[in-house]
């Protein structure tokens, strides 16, 4: 059994970032006695902005006036889209709001940018989707980091972000991107021998090879019906990984996997291995076919 | 089109170019209608966001000048099953380049304001792309309400259903009031002032009409795509020539990750709705019908089964939802389908169903607009009545059904019911003669000396005979008898059937030298009473079901408000 793994961990610069902009954030942002008052206001009546057009436009006009606090203006944007979930109320609101999301989504407010992209992207926008894709092929007009821009793209399958998830995977800048480009590419049909040779490879990440693992999955059930049983006889594999395949051929296995008398010898002793998820998923898939 | 692909391989920005460049070009400018094909190159490996920013730039260049009748079909298209807020917009200002206001304009847009209600997004219509953030916007909702209002007293027949969305429950946003009002307002002025037209409200040009759907004469043979193997909803493997030759086939196109609910969650939800059809009319095992989806690779058996069975249909070995696994490549060519890919996903498509012959060959699409079920069905049951003969020939290649225009008319097959009225006629003398000829053929010395008795000694040489005449006349007794059960058969009705077997057994039977002539002559009567309640049978069951071109110049677009 294998002991060592890779998991993955972020790397120093994507650290030092993250911190860095979230001393920004609280400089520039920092809760003021009169904007406090605001975002309780805002926070108490999100569907206030429904009742006039006055007040939607007063809010749609705090969203982007990036002289306000950063909170405040976050305060904006979660009123507006706490609002949006009443759909009906809210739809006479609707395109003065996809208007101001997409006049913030290159906002120096890292976060209000990255959020106003989330809401657009999960709207299918053509304009948020090519703002990321923009970014991804020229890191100097990036609005969010690739991984960020990796997954909001995959909200929509009929995105044009294939092309480069496959680039990201082969080149990727970070582990976190070239999970969500792989995470992408699961809609890809075609991708299925990506994934193969990427849940086949031991020095993998752990999470990177379970992402393929699912994707092939949802794409060649019969391969990774396939891929599990080796990964199961090999003695060598990681145990996670080994759990993994477990739990896709307990519920995928089909009558094939019943019959398969070398597998049982394997889960068999499986069921005995040191490792808690292993042992329990080993006995899952003994107790479905009747070992 | 070297051009063209040369333009579809670069960028967005010199794609727009080129297509300035054709607008400003009146030698060139009829090439923007080819570029509106669902599956021109210019579209391969383009995000669907990217493809409707093509399109839209597209339509509006179109729009620079008059629309002309081929733009016309995809503007139309795009009013009827569009959902993105851009290209409906798009679509809604195009219209109003084409050169007169029409009645039947009406329906569509009322279509397409109930589409794109709750997506009233901001566009922008004078740059590429059409992303609004500035002041200078519009919507798809206000480019419609400008567009009814264009057509004045033209869209009189759609006030109702206007008026229906205007109302609080309608979801039009409150904030379009302005041009709402002004739509109204323009719809119900006098008459006079606004050149109504005396065509119905509801009636599209019949060229028009016949853009979106085709019965095709001369048929393409399906050689091509006879070894296309395909897979259905349980993993079973079959042919297409295994499941298409034999019977007619109702065939539409899909995929199950589409997400345009008008386009193919609606065709296969209508698909179950013709297996109805079918099923009430007793047809189930006749006509066989079969959705195929454009993304084989995806599409596994498991999801063409739960796709398929969350809308209804009927799944069995002569209703299947199929993947190509071998040759899909030759099926999208045999059927021309208007269809482009980003990897193997669709990114754009249009709506397509065909009626194949028995031989597997196309023998009727209904494309883009949304089809009638009882239309689709009607025309398959004229195909599973047409002889084995029928509409013989072969197209040379793919017939292009993307620039469609009143010119397909001459496309169109006579009408098989006015065809072989003559036929219907003529089968019930005929056959009533044949038995006639068969009960009273002299047979014996007996039979010679009565009708020389009859007709007297001098016209003896003006008897008719000749001995191989009645093994002849038999067989087109049997023939009649024959024809008569198939008719029966479609019909449902089989008193005619045996009406007429009970003649032909009398008339064999008093040859035989079993009862009397009187016996021979209840024959004929018994044979021509069948063959005329045949005919009859026949003419109720066409009277009773709509005829299958009299509702295809109405536009979905006003069946589905």
């Amino acid at each position: 059994m294998a002991t060592k793994r890779k998991v993955a961990k972020r790397p120093a610069a994507v650290r030092r970032h993250k911190r860095a902009a979230r001393a920004a954030q609280s400089r520039k942002g920092g809760v003021k006695s009169g904007a406090a008052g605001r975002i309780r206001a805002m926070a108490q009546t999100p569907l206030a902005v429904c009742e006039s057009d006055r007040k939607l436009q007063e809010t749609l006009t705090t969203l982007r006036d990036q002289t306000q606090a950063s909170s405040v203006r976050r305060a904006a944007l979660q009123m507006l889209q706490a609002a949006s979930f009443s759909t009906i109320a809210f739809e006479p609101c609707r395109g003065d709001y996809v208007a101001a999301l997409r006049a913030v989504v290159d906002d120096p407010d890292a976060e209000l940018r990255e959020r106003a992209l989330g809401i657009l992207a999960r709207e299918k926008d053509g304009f948020a989707q090519k703002k990321l894709l923009d970014g991804l092929q020229n890191p100097d007009k990036a609005l969010v980091a690739p991984e960020k821009a990796l997954q909001l793209l995959a909200n929509d399958v009929h995105a044009e972000g294939y092309a480069i998830a496959r680039a990201m995977v082969k080149n990727p800048p970070n582990p976190d991107a070239k999970r969500e480009a792989l995470r992408l590419l699961a809609a890809d049909a075609t991708a299925a021998p990506l994934f193969e040779s990427v849940l086949r490879d031991k020095d993998e990440l752990r999470e990177i090879r379970q992402v393929a693992a699912s994707a092939l999955q949802a794409l060649r059930p019969e391969k990774m019906r396939a891929h599990a049983r080796e990964m199961l006889m090999d003695k060598s594999e990681y145990d996670d990984i080994q759990a993994t395949s477990l739990t896709a051929l307990t519920h995928f296995g089909g009558e094939a996997v019943a019959q398969d008398d070398a597998l049982m010898k394997s889960v068999d002793r499986l069921s005995g291995a040191p490792s808690a998820k292993v042992k329990q998923s080993a006995r899952r898939f003994l107790q479905k076919y009747g070992r | 089109m070297s051009g063209l692909a040369e333009a579809a391989a670069q960028s967005e920005t010199a794609f727009a170019e080129f297509v300035d460049a054709l607008a400003s070009d009146p030698a060139r400018r009829e090439q923007l209608t080819d570029l509106l094909r669902e599956d021109h190159p210019a579209y391969q490996q383009r995000g669907t966001a990217t493809v409707v920013r093509m399109r839209g730039w597209i339509l509006l260049a179109l729009a620079k000048t008059a629309l002309s009748d081929a733009a016309l079909a995809f503007v139309l298209d795009e009013l009827d099953t569009g959902i993105d807020p851009y290209l409906v917009a798009v679509a809604a200002h195009a219209l109003r380049a084409y050169p007169r206001p029409l009645p039947a304009f009406a329906p569509f847009l009322v279509q397409a304001l109930a589409n794109v209600r709750y997506r009233d997004d901001p566009v922008a219509l004078d740059e590429y792309g059409g992303y609004a953030i500035g002041a200078r916007v519009t919507s798809p909702v206000v480019e419609l309400l400008r567009t009814l209002a264009w057509l004045g007293p033209n869209a009189r027949g759609s006030l109702a259903e206007l008026e229906a969305l205007a109302s609080p429950e309608g979801g039009l946003p409150p904030k379009r009031r302005p041009e709402l009002q002004c739509a109204l307002a323009a719809m119900s002025a006098d008459a006079a002032a606004g050149e109504p037209r005396e065509e119905s409200c509801c009636t599209l040009e019949s060229g028009w009409a016949d853009a979106f759907r085709r019965v095709i004469r001369v048929r393409r043979e399906s050689e091509s795509v006879k070894s296309v193997v395909f897979e259905d909803q349980n993993g079973a493997s079959i042919r297409f020539d295994e499941l298409f030759i034999g019977h007619p086939s109702i065939v539409v196109f899909f995929y199950t990750r589409c997400d345009n609910p008008l386009k193919c969650s609606l065709t296969v939800t209508k698909l179950a709705r013709i297996q109805s059809l079918l099923a009430e009319r007793g047809l189930a095992d006749r006509i066989q019908t079969a959705a195929i989806t454009y993304d084989p690779a995806y599409d596994l058996p498991n999801r063409l089964s739960a796709y398929g069975k969350n809308r209804g249909v009927r799944m069995d070995a002569r209703n299947r939802m199929l993947r190509a696994v071998d040759g899909n490549e030759r099926l999208r060519a045999h059927f021309a389908l208007g269809v482009s890919f980003i990897e193997s996903l669709v990114n754009r498509h249009r709506i397509e169903a065909y009626v194949l012959d028995r031989e597997g060959r196309i023998a009727a699409s209904f494309e883009r607009v949304r089809w009638d079920e009882h239309e689709v069905v009607n025309r398959a049951v004229e195909v599973l009545h047409e002889g084995p003969a029928a509409f013989a020939g072969n197209d040379t290649g793919p017939s292009r059904r993307d620039r469609p225009s009143p010119s397909m008319l001459s496309e169109k097959a006579p009408d098989p019911s006015h065809a072989s009225l003559g036929r219907r006629s003529a089968s019930p003398l005929v056959a009533t003669l044949a038995s006639v000829g068969v009960a009273f053929f002299p047979k014996c010395p007996v039979c010679w000396a009565a009708y020389l008795s009859f007709f007297g000694i001098a016209t003896l040489e003006q008897i008719p005979y000749a001995p191989w005449l009645l093994p002849l006349l038999a067989a087109a007794v049997l023939v009649n008898l024959l024809s008569v059960w198939l008719r029966a058969r479609v019909s449902g009705r089989f008193g005619a059937f045996y009406l007429v077997a009970a003649g032909a057994a009398v008339i064999f039977a008093s040859n035989l030298g079993i009862g009397s002539e009187a016996v021979a002559i209840s024959g004929v009567g018994l044979t021509l009473a069948g063959s005329l309640l045949s005919t009859l049978d026949r003419v109720q069951v066409r009277r009773n079901r709509p005829d299958a071109y009299a509702s295809e110049a109405r536009p979905s677009a006003m069946r589905n408000v």
